[in-house]
């Protein structure tokens, strides 16, 4: 027992390392929706009021036009007070989230597999995998609400299991918890819904026993919901999901009707080809995109800002464990293993309704499913060679010597890639370059009567406001603000700055504006003062003037 | 009861696996792709002077298009072009052959493995109605003889652990599938490994003479290939040029650049993370690990060519059969008679995606068709335990929840049923409707229209740039060009994939329409995308609407 406390104070430590250490730095710059977190906690820190003015939003944040779930900028308003309005502040909720749901994850697999003789180790596995898993670290790693939104599902999931076995009081924690994760993230306002459903419906028989309680905490989610509902089944709250889901993909109906077509209008085949069966088929598609090995084990998310491409979402040496977890978790069938796949199956049904498949984020609320099942093998495979007879040490240490080997091995190649190349590489990805932009904007501001910012990099104002630190009273007072039929925002300017590719009078003899461009549209004949690069050397701005 | 109708259900079995490869067979896929037209061009040049189109004597293997195609599919196409001429039909027709005489082996080889009836001719049913095998049992593919051969070799090994003296067939079987297909030449001797190491000791109890024998046997058989591959560089070009890593500066541009970074760091430890023997490892093992995916297999396949419009390599209904199958045989507790059948059904499922896991476009359908048939194994096992389950936990439940999981399971039994028409209908009505470009269609009337107005044309140019590709074969092909003639003709030339053939009036060759100078009394047959003038004489087009082929005179 003391040693299992002293290595889950290791593994918190090591987690703890592994999201914190240099979190304002790699990933090498922040995207528009991190900076968006962290200048709307900025703002509700100083007047309780989101960027554009309304006060205490507690359904949705308008941002870009996306309806972001607001939780994540409450969450960072502590941190921007406390380190000021910078990358790392505004990643600490996320940083830190990442490392409870390491710790959370030690006490729900604990529960979850209550009666086995291994369920210490089991624990200690799943943690210890997820703390240095390239997945969670990832996401951990920047200002992913999903991130938090994973924490409460897993919170939700650990408080469930106490009080239908022990302390029936927590269920309303659990609730709570739940809730939260809907006020969080897109993807688990699904997810949430559907586990709660799951847990309820298979244990009916324990919620009855403790009806009080049950009542209660429903009562406490119920009421908790409520204010959200009005804003969950407005056009604004699908707004996204509209623009991602491939129910509104047409050429599935196209190719039905053909297919009607060539065989003639016969009724069977307008059974077989039916639409839905189309879509059905896509979904499918989506679905098992999310279970391919290639984004498990070996690349990993096309998305950059989710992997780093050269190992996968898990490790490969996981893979074994993995498979060997998935099998003796059927055959042992030890506590509720059944959550488990339930689990890992139900988070991934939301991600499969979009376009863009596999989504590591959009699944991430099936963590730590994953990391558990390779927890499951490894302590199967170490169950197995500490059962060896005496005489074949000499097997078993080369097994364990070639296990740790791997899992050292392939920690330390993603950790090297991911220290040493994957800010070099990558920082495009992670819009670089409009922090140095801007503070050279800010040195000069004042010998300009007008500044434009390019938006090719996408969402320059939020830069802007973000690392000019505007008081969000003055950004009110001076908004040029336009909204498209779409629902998007457009920021065209406030005080003297201008965003946006409007036409420029460059004879105009009244305004002395400063530019800043990319280089590929930047004008022959003019004043280049400043060119702003990327990490890997390759221009990616350019400030000139007339 | 099963015992008595073994026979009969047999029959049935075949007769419907015969009935899915030989309906249609000529016309469904709509024309011949290129290299059925090779190998079966091949097969004519080699029946009527003894040589390929090269002129090489007897070849085992066939220079074609510089891919050095092990030649044994080309013999194979010699009788039938004697019986039915040479078309797409006798093409085809070994493979089909091939494909059904398979159901039967692997009929017995799964009674043979597991000693249960129930079993083998289920296995045998699922691979007479699996897309996968249909798929490549109605083309003339190579790889389908290959994986036939494999599974004689395996069947007559098995046998042999009684009657050693069938070891010699085996090894005869797995010698000659070297000559049918290139993943032969890894999968083959793979197997033959595993079926060693897996039964030694039996092996190490026969009487030597039949080891002897066998090793004999399958050199002797091999010694054609194996002479031919040790003293013939070229035949190793076609493995070099579909190996992931064949052009080097594209797939390790990035880790150049990142040795670079670490060389000028003094960063030792990225010196060695980064070294390309790590990404080609990686590259060869995700290789090696993207045919067990749920989207190849079940949904969408690779390339049009390899599967039918809209489905996988399998049916969806067999997917949670599959896996169950297999969880089911990890623990099934065997039989002494069959305990390593099981070693020997999961080592045949471990090897089958070995020879494509460093080549390029993975995964493929073709390259691993040995995967087959250890899924239909597998669900086959499956199916029948759950139907064993269903009828004893019947018994156990009140009559509600009984007739629940009756309606449960004729569910199931219709979703299943729906799948299988769906497939009939993608593959026999939709296919050649959606994938008649895949296929190349459009040359078999752009020849037949050729032919009637050639007399008029001093001379007849023929795009071979893309999508024509290699355009000569299918005129060679569909004219019926006397073998004799072509090789008279193309020996002055160097060959190859790089050379433009001609032969007669016939020039293949880029149109590029504005630098055609001699164009009075010229015939152009080009793409359909192609730049052209003249008078447009006459457009083929797909089955969609689409054009395919046009002609023009010049």
């Amino acid at each position: 027992m003391k040693r299992s406390g002293f290595l889950l104070v290791v593994i918190i430590l090591v987690a703890f390392l592994l999201r914190f250490w240099q979190l304002g730095v790699n990933p090498p710059s922040l995207t528009w929706d991190e900076v968006a977190w962290g200048y709307n906690a900025y703002s509700l820190g100083i007047d309780g009021k989101d960027e554009f003015g309304r006060f205490l939003p507690y359904n949705y944040l308008e941002s870009f036009g996306d309806f972001k779930p607001p939780v994540y900028a409450y969450l960072d308003i502590i941190p921007v007070k406390i380190f000021g309005l910078n990358e790392f502040a505004t990643r600490v909720p996320s940083a830190f989230f990442g490392v409870l749901s390491v710790i959370v994850s030690y006490f729900l697999v604990k529960r979850l597999f209550y009666n086995s003789s291994q369920k210490e180790t089991l624990a200690l596995f799943t943690s210890g995998i997820l703390a240095l898993s390239p997945w969670h670290i990832m996401l951990s790693r920047a200002a992913f609400e999903a991130n938090v939104a994973t924490f409460f599902i897993m919170t939700g999931v650990w408080l469930f299991l106490v009080a239908v076995e022990e302390k029936p009081w927590v269920l309303s924690l659990s609730a709570v918890s739940f809730v939260l994760s809907i006020y969080t993230f897109n993807s688990t306002r699904v997810v949430a819904p559907l586990l709660v459903i799951f847990l309820g419906l298979v244990f009916g028989k324990k919620l009855l026993r403790i009806k009080k309680y049950t009542v209660v905490a429903i009562v406490v989610g119920i009421l908790l919901i409520a204010p959200i509902v009005g804003f969950l089944r407005s056009p604004q709250a699908s707004l996204r999901f509209q623009e991602v889901n491939i129910f509104s993909d047409s050429s599935i109906v196209k190719t039905a009707n053909t297919e009607i077509a060539n065989d003639h209008n016969a009724w069977w085949s307008k059974i077989i080809h039916n639409r839905r069966v189309g879509y059905a088929e896509s979904f499918l598609k989506h679905y098992f995109d999310n279970l391919s090995i290639q984004f498990l084990f070996i690349h990993g998310d096309g998305n950059v800002k989710f992997s780093i491409q050269d190992v996968g979402q898990m490790y490969l040496w996981e893979l074994p464990f993995f498979i060997a977890g998935v099998i003796f978790l059927f055959k042992k069938r030890e506590g509720y293993w059944w959550i488990v796949p339930i689990w890992l199956l139900l988070a991934i049904v939301p991600a499969a309704t979009a376009r863009e498949t596999p989504h590591a984020l959009r699944i991430e609320s099936s963590l730590p499913t994953f990391q558990l099942l390779s927890a499951y093998g490894l302590s199967m495979a170490l169950f197995f060679l500490c059962s060896l007879s005496k005489k074949r040490y000499m097997l078993k240490n080369l097994a364990l010597g070639v296990i740790v080997l791997a899992i050292m091995g392939n920690f330390i190649y993603f950790l090297h890639s991911y220290v040493v190349h994957y800010p070099i590489q990558y920082s495009s990805e992670w819009q670089y370059g409009y922090k140095d932009a801007i503070a050279y904007a800010k040195t000069v501001q004042n010998d300009y009567d007008q500044i434009r910012i390019t938006d090719e990099l996408g969402r320059p104002y939020i830069y802007t406001l973000f690392y000019l630190k505007t008081p969000p009273q003055d950004f009110r007072k001076t908004q040029d603000v336009t909204r498209d039929v779409f629902g998007f925002v457009h920021v065209n300017g406030f005080d003297n700055y201008r965003f946006g590719s409007d036409e420029i009078d460059r004879n105009d003899p009244t305004k002395k504006l400063l530019v800043i461009e990319i280089p590929r549209k930047v004008p022959g004949n003019v004043k280049i003062l400043k060119t702003f690069r990327l990490l890997n050397g390759d221009p990616i701005l350019e400030a000139y003037t007339f | 009861m099963l015992n008595k109708y073994k026979t009969g259900l047999l029959l049935v079995i075949l007769v419907l696996g015969a009935f899915l490869r030989l309906y249609q067979l000529g016309s469904v896929p709509p024309s011949p792709d290129w290299d059925e037209a090779a190998l079966s061009y091949n097969g004519y040049s080699i029946l009527h002077t003894g040589r390929d189109e090269y002129g090489a004597f007897l070849p085992v293997v066939l220079r074609s298009f510089d891919d050095y195609k092990p030649a044994l599919y080309s013999y194979l196409t010699i009788p039938t072009t004697i019986i039915f001429g040479m078309n797409t039909f006798s093409t085809r027709l070994p493979s089909a052959v091939f494909g059904i005489v398979t159901l039967w082996i692997v009929y017995l080889l799964v009674k043979e493995l597991f000693r249960r009836e129930d079993l083998a001719l289920l296995s045998a049913f699922l691979l007479a109605i699996s897309p996968w095998h249909i798929q490549f049992s109605r083309i003339a593919f190579e790889s389908n003889i290959g994986l036939s051969l494999n599974i004689v070799t395996a069947y007559f090994f098995i046998k042999a652990l009684k009657k050693p003296w069938m070891l010699s067939f085996s090894a005869g079987f797995a010698a000659l599938a070297l000559y049918a297909y290139q993943s032969e030449k890894v999968f083959t001797p793979l197997l033959v490994l595993a079926l060693v190491l897996i039964y030694c000791k039996e092996l190490f109890r026969m009487p030597k003479k039949f080891l002897a024998a066998g090793i004999i046997c399958g050199l002797l058989v091999a010694s054609p290939m194996l002479i031919y591959l040790t003293t013939n560089k070229d035949a190793w070009l076609r493995a070099q040029a579909t190996l992931a890593f064949a052009d080097q500066t594209s797939f390790l541009q990035n880790q150049v650049k990142r040795i670079a970074f670490d060389r000028e760091h003094k960063d030792y430890l990225g010196l060695v993370l980064d070294n390309r023997r790590v990404l080609f490892l990686v590259t060869g093992i995700g290789g090696y690990l993207s045919h067990y995916d749920f989207n190849w297999l079940f949904i969408k396949g690779d390339i049009d060519r390899h599967h039918a419009p809209g489905m996988g390599l399998m049916y969806l209904w067999e997917l949670p059969f599959l896996l169950i199958g297999i969880y089911l045989l990890i623990f099934a507790k065997l039989p002494d008679s069959s305990k390593k059948s099981k070693y020997v059904l999961f080592a045949w499922f471990l090897l089958a995606p070995v020879p494509a896991a460093f080549t390029s476009e993975v995964p493929h359908a073709v390259r691993t068709l040995n995967f087959l048939p250890t899924f239909q194994i597998f669900s086959a096992w499956a199916i029948l335990a759950v139907i064993g389950w269903v009828g004893n936990y019947r018994q156990k439940l009140n009559k509600v929840f009984s007739l629940g999981l009756i309606l449960a399971s004729v569910g199931y039994l219709f979703f299943a049923l729906g799948n299988f028409v769906y497939y009939l209908d993608q593959y026999f009505v939709q296919l050649n409707y959606f994938d008649a470009e895949e296929w190349q269609y459009g040359y078999q009337q752009a020849v037949a229209y050729v032919q009637q107005v050639q007399g008029d044309y001093r001379k007849i140019v023929v795009s071979d740039s893309q999508p024509f590709d290699k355009s000569y074969i299918f005129f060679l092909f569909y004219l019926h060009y006397p073998p004799e003639r072509y090789q008279q003709e193309e020996k002055s030339k160097a060959g190859g994939y790089a050379t433009h053939q001609g032969f007669g009036k016939y020039e293949f060759r880029p149109i590029h329409w504005s630098q055609e100078t001699d164009r009075s009394g010229t015939l152009y047959v080009m793409p359909y995308n192609n730049d052209n003038g003249g008078t447009l004489l006459k457009t083929i087009y797909n089955p969609d609407g689409t054009p395919a082929v046009l002609i023009v005179k010049g």
